[in-house]
């Protein structure tokens, strides 16, 4: 079984990887070489700042739009062509196949969050006083929650058109930051029922806020162990049960004759 | 046991003679066992019960097809075959009011072990719906389909049958030889193996300088071989192929229909679909018509070679037609003693294809 799951991860990742995926990693040092050449005006203190605050986030976009478009497609490209056809005529169960595309897809993200987080330590390195090594924390965050959302990428494909597969997915990805300020703005109400609302709301989709440690590491704030092993309990929970639930559709699923 | 005269075998009653039964007594007969068709059946189980049993397997659209039963000693006929469909349905929802659209509609047979099987039909008529059936990987709503003795739900009969989906795509970024290392692993085919395989199987199917290249680059043609490729990695006992022959050129036909022939050859079973008579008529044994989803007729292709006859060309533009080899071969005798030449021999229609035109073209819906 999990001979055919890291075969099933090492085809996707080489399919992925290969495919100008990579062009976007010319974005990401494109992007942090204008920041820092557009505000060199600025106090030195203040461009460092800047340049930690869009390199990450640089990072975690450009990484969001990997997951999400190369996710969403994925499973349903095999759909429709038919290779999924050869791969589940041999013994290999369908939970399998799914999970192997979910880890092939993920290690894409890895490599790509690692060769940009070196481009972004050497950039922090040059520019003086900038550089920490709390960044990788930083980093670890960012891999955790865009593995959460690629778990939700795959649970979608599994019912849906790539498109509200990619719609869906964003959806949660931008309710999911957002999601402690609902409850805290449905906490403010004294109605009883935009409360429970909110609450709801709260507990249906992950908390992204989690993994936003952007703030802490600009302004040279600690991220403490502890953060991070919660961090790492909640993320890997909601990617565990979205997994599973997208095993159980798909497994159910009909594929197109 | 011995089968011979005054074997006691119970036998219900068929509309005609069937081929399949007929095939499977042969299948005793080449075991070197004294069986005459007539002789051995009587009506009557005896007070011991039948030695063996020839049951009416409930079909539709077809008329009755037998089942042998043996009873207790070998060669048991369970083993014999490769494939057996019973019933198979299956009908699709589509489009905004859910309305069902028929697939496929009691589909029935069972394939001996070593034999070419070919679904004939024309677009529609359901082959590959039933070939996703079998394979499960479309769930048939009704029917059961067991495979070399396994029901086909079970993963584990996977490894050991080869499977060509119609219009075979893959990714397009790995290189053949990425490819079909992917698919031998999830075969569990052994390391040392793989390579040697892989090196095997493209040498034969004509793509070995193609190994290195992405999948991409390949033609249409290419990628039907490496689709077959696939197929055989695992050397599986049942092959089954959804439009083998279907985008390449003659040539490439021909050096399918001759690897398959030669898979035959090494008592492998195949099931094949195809639209085209001439395919099938060179490489089956027996042939399925599909029309509509239902299956309306089923023919040991041996017997339809009555019909088969040669078309002779002599001195570049005589025309002879002989009825069947003896015929021919004496025609070839004759002009070489007239010292004529031969310019071409060739086979003509074995009589599927008008079968299978009047099939299609029978005014009565096959409802
Ligand atoms: N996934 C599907 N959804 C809806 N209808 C389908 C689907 N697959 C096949 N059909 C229908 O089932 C019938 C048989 O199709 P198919 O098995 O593909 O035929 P063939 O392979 O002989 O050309 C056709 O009427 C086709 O429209
Ligand atoms: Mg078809």
């Amino acid at each position: 079984m999990m001979g055919n799951i890291s075969a099933l991860a090492m085809s996707t990742f080489l399919e992925t990887v290969r495919d100008r995926i990579f062009y976007l990693v010319g974005v990401f040092g494109f992007l942090m070489l204008s920041s820092t050449a557009i505000l060199s005006p600025l106090t030195i203190g203040a461009q460092g700042k800047i340049m930690v605050d869009v390199g990450l986030a640089g990072m975690a976009i450009i990484g969001l739009l990997v997951v999400i478009f190369v996710g969403s497609g994925m499973v349903r490209k095999e759909l429709d062509k038919g290779t999924i056809l050869t791969i589940l005529a041999k013994p290999v169960g369908r939970r399998e196949y799914l999970v192997g595309k979910f880890l092939g897809l993920n290690l894409t993200l890895l490599t790509m969050l690692a060769i940009m987080g070196m481009i972004f330590l050497f950039m922090t390195f040059l520019a003086p006083g900038t550089f920490s090594l709390h960044f990788v924390k930083a980093f670890y965050l960012t891999f955790l929650e865009l593995t959460l959302i690629n778990a939700a990428v795959v649970f979608f494909s599994t019912s849906v058109s790539p498109i509200l597969a990619a719609v869906f997915s964003l959806g949660v990805f931008l309710v999911g930051h957002m999601s402690e300020s609902i409850r805290d703005f449905g906490q403010m109400q004294g109605d009883g029922f935009q409360q429970k609302m909110a609450d709801v709301v709260y507990y249906m989709i992950p908390n992204l806020e989690v993994f936003n440690v952007r703030g802490a590491v600009v302004h040279g704030d600690p991220v403490t162990w502890q953060h991070l092993s919660m961090a790492t309990v909640y993320g890997l929970g909601w990617t565990l049960l979205l997994l599973l639930l997208a095993g159980s559709i798909f497994s159910r699923k009909e594929l197109r004759g | 046991m011995h089968l011979g005269y005054g074997t006691r075998v119970a036998w219900f009653p068929l509309n005609h003679r069937n081929n399949s039964t007929i095939s499977r007594f042969q299948a005793f007969k080449s075991r070197g066992w004294v069986l005459s068709f007539q002789k051995v059946v009587t009506n009557e189980p005896g007070p011991a019960g039948p030695d063996f049993a020839l049951s009416p397997v409930p079909t539709t659209g077809l008329k009755q097809t037998a089942e042998v039963c043996l009873g207790s000693s070998p060669p048991c006929l369970e083993t014999v075959d490769a494939l057996r469909v019973l019933d198979l349905s299956k009908s699709f929802r589509s489009g905004f009011l859910r309305k069902p659209i028929r697939g496929i509609d009691g589909v029935s047979f069972s394939v001996p072990r070593g034999r070419v099987f070919a679904l004939l039909g024309h677009n529609g008529a359901g082959k590959t719906t039933t070939i996703n059936c079998i394979l499960d990987l479309v769930h048939p709503d009704r029917g059961q389909v067991n495979i070399l003795g396994m029901p086909h739900g079970d993963c584990a009969v996977r490894s050991r049958v080869g499977y060509l989906p119609e219009r075979p795509y893959f990714f397009e970024h790995l290189t053949g030889r990425e490819l079909l290392n992917f698919y031998a692993k999830l075969l569990g085919v052994q390391d040392g193996d793989r390579n040697r395989r892989i090196g095997e199987l493209s040498a034969k199917l004509g793509f070995e300088s193609y190994l290195g290249r992405r999948l991409k680059k390949y033609s249409k043609g290419m990628l039907q071989r490496i689709g077959i490729a696939q197929a055989l990695l695992g050397d599986p006992e049942l092959l089954i192929l959804d439009e083998p022959m279907s985008g390449l050129d003659p040539m490439g036909r021909r050096e399918i229909r001759e690897l398959l022939l030669e898979m035959k050859e090494q008592g492998k079973t195949i099931i094949l679909s195809s639209h085209i008579v001439p395919d099938i008529e060179q490489m089956a044994d027996t042939v399925a018509i599909l029309r509509e989803g239902r299956m309306v007729m089923i023919r040991d292709l041996a017997d339809l070679g009555a019909g088969a006859s040669f078309e002779i060309t002599l001195d570049g533009n005589e025309r002879m037609v002989a009825e069947d080899v003896e015929v021919l071969s004496e025609t070839l005798v004759r002009s070489r003693h007239e010292n004529r030449t031969v310019n071409r021999i060739q086979t003509r229609s074995t009589g599927l294809e008008d079968l299978y035109l009047s099939v299609h073209y029978r005014k009565e819906a096959v409802r």
